[in-house]
């Protein structure tokens, strides 16, 4: 585990030139006018890991993702998949696959318009809505409007539209948000096989205990800046859980 | 592009937004030319007052393109939805662009709609209590053509004004009061813009349809200034949308 202690950016992560590099943040900040929201923040992602983002609220992990994603500009320095922009992806819905909002529906659309919508503009094959509504069981509630859907309902129709393009990729944001006990274990067993087909999964939470449980390598941040970074069992050897690294990281110890 | 156009149809399709738009703006229609039609008889029987009666379709029919065009990009930024668009489509401007071309067909459809529903109310209400129609085959044609293509117009400004805007209440008020008044008060003796006032955005789209020729452009030059504003706004739209973080 890497972690910086008193000295600002005296330790971050090396970067190491890895091919299966997939998420390059380096030197990234964001400023809301006098806000400095994401604060020359530097990680990177893997092929075949579940990373975990974590922070408290506030962190600046949604900030972090919608740079990621081309949503909004960075400030200073780059985020980067797969070594381009996001923007610069030819087909970017083939190679990332993402959810920031679990709520980000036409309430009066039905949940198969939604994602027909969605491989219309990115130009997949249309079967594979069928496929993806499969994937998550919502081919029973396909037909009727978002409206009627529940949390968890929702939370799986956004991770079929983030599956359309069969992406190497999956970016979440914080998404066990209103799933019941069961949405979670298959969320989280979804994930882990998702990584281990050799893709890679980059996950916010302020859920510890479910991410321990999911994730294999953690990013944490705390009012925009680096933490730690490194393998979930290095946070873990010394006998504690994830939360009291993370509360002791992040200042938050009793 | 032709990808995006048909997801952008698609969009309008499977929303019921676009029918309730469409049935609101066919009630006003009747509404305004039966209201219209209760004029004492000696102010109805000339042409300039029939045109101006027949002129309603074009008025609401522009009116409810642009509501439908403004919607189209800012019911997206209030549902949400423009976040999943943009990860699909990053480069906004060409969601915008295809915002603008599918707004167009469907407000030219609510113009056609609208002027034809205008001008058939009109005649039989002016029939009905007796009263000479003035008009003939070409001001017909001119009524209904003209309200297609100042509808298809006004649905390019309603996406760039939303683009702008992207608030959706703001939006929608904005557009029902300018055409509703702030143009009429600016082109009005109140303010006195007077020459000037032809030039509105409002008063190009009535010259379309040939509504008081007196005053207002040419039908031809109408055409051109409102076309002009159109491209402006789809532009200034694209690129602000461009440039803008969404939340």
């Amino acid at each position: 585990m890497t972690t910086h202690k008193s000295e600002r950016g005296a330790s971050v992560p090396a970067e190491d030139g890895d091919r299966d590099q997939v998420v390059t943040i380096r030197s990234l900040t964001k400023r809301f006018g006098e806000l400095v929201a994401v604060d020359d923040l530097t990680f990177f992602v893997h092929q075949g890991t579940v990373t975990g983002f974590l922070g408290p609220n506030g962190a600046g992990k949604t900030t972090t993702l919608r740079l990621l994603l081309g949503l909004a500009k960075p400030s200073a320095g780059e985020a980067l998949v797969f070594g381009s922009r996001y923007g610069e992806l030819d087909h970017p819905a083939r190679r990332v696959g993402a959810v920031l909002e679990s709520s980000d529906f036409h309430p009066g659309r039905s949940g198969r318009d939604h994602l027909r919508a969605l491989v219309l503009a990115a130009e997949i094959p249309p079967g594979r809505v069928d496929e993806v509504l499969e994937l998550v069981e919502l081919e029973a509630a396909a037909h009727r409007r978002v409206r009627t859907y529940s949390l968890g309902m929702r939370q799986r129709l956004s991770l079929a539209g983030a599956l359309l393009g069969d992406p190497e990729l999956l970016v979440l944001d914080e998404p066990a948000n209103g799933l019941d006990p069961a949405g979670v274990h298959w969320l989280r067993l979804f994930l882990r096989r998702f990584a281990e087909q050799g893709r890679a999964v980059l996950v916010s939470s302020h859920m510890l205990a479910e991410a321990a449980q999911t994730v294999d390598q953690v990013v944490i941040i705390d009012r925009g800046r680096w933490v730690a970074s490194g393998r979930l069992d290095e946070f873990t050897e010394r006998g504690g859980t994830l939360e009291d690294a993370f509360l002791e990281l992040t200042g938050g110890a009793p | 592009m032709r990808a995006l156009l048909r997801a952008e149809l698609l969009k309008q399709r499977s929303t019921r937004t676009g029918l309730g738009l469409l049935a609101a703006m066919l009630g006003l229609v009747l509404l305004a030319v039966l209201l219209h039609s209760l004029l004492p008889a000696e102010d109805l029987g000339g042409t300039q007052t029939q045109l101006m009666v027949f002129g309603r379709g074009e008025f609401l029919g522009a009116l409810f393109a642009a509501l439908l065009g403004a919607m189209s990009i800012t019911a997206e930024i209030r549902h949400g939805t423009i976040r999943p668009t943009f990860l699909v489509t990053p480069r906004r401007g060409r969601v915008v662009a295809a915002k603008v071309w599918v707004s167009m067909l469907i407000g030219a459809g609510f113009g056609l709609a609208a002027g034809a529903l205008a001008a058939a109310a009109g005649t039989a209400a002016l029939r009905a209590r007796g009263i000479d129609v003035q008009l003939d085959g070409d001001d017909y044609v001119q009524l209904v053509a003209g309200a297609t293509a100042a509808a298809a117009l006004w649905a390019a400004i309603g996406v760039g004004i939303g683009a702008l805007v992207r608030n959706q209440v703001p939006t929608l008020i904005g557009i029902c009061a300018w055409l509703l008044f702030v143009e009429g008060l600016l082109a009005g003796d109140l303010v006195g813009l007077g020459d000037v006032g032809r030039l509105l955005p409002g008063a190009a789209a009535a010259a379309i349809s040939g509504q008081d020729p007196g005053t207002l452009l040419a039908p031809a030059t109408g055409l051109a200034v409102l076309a002009t504003y159109a491209a402006a706004a789809a532009v200034a739209g694209s690129i602000t949308t461009s440039r803008h973080d969404v939340g």
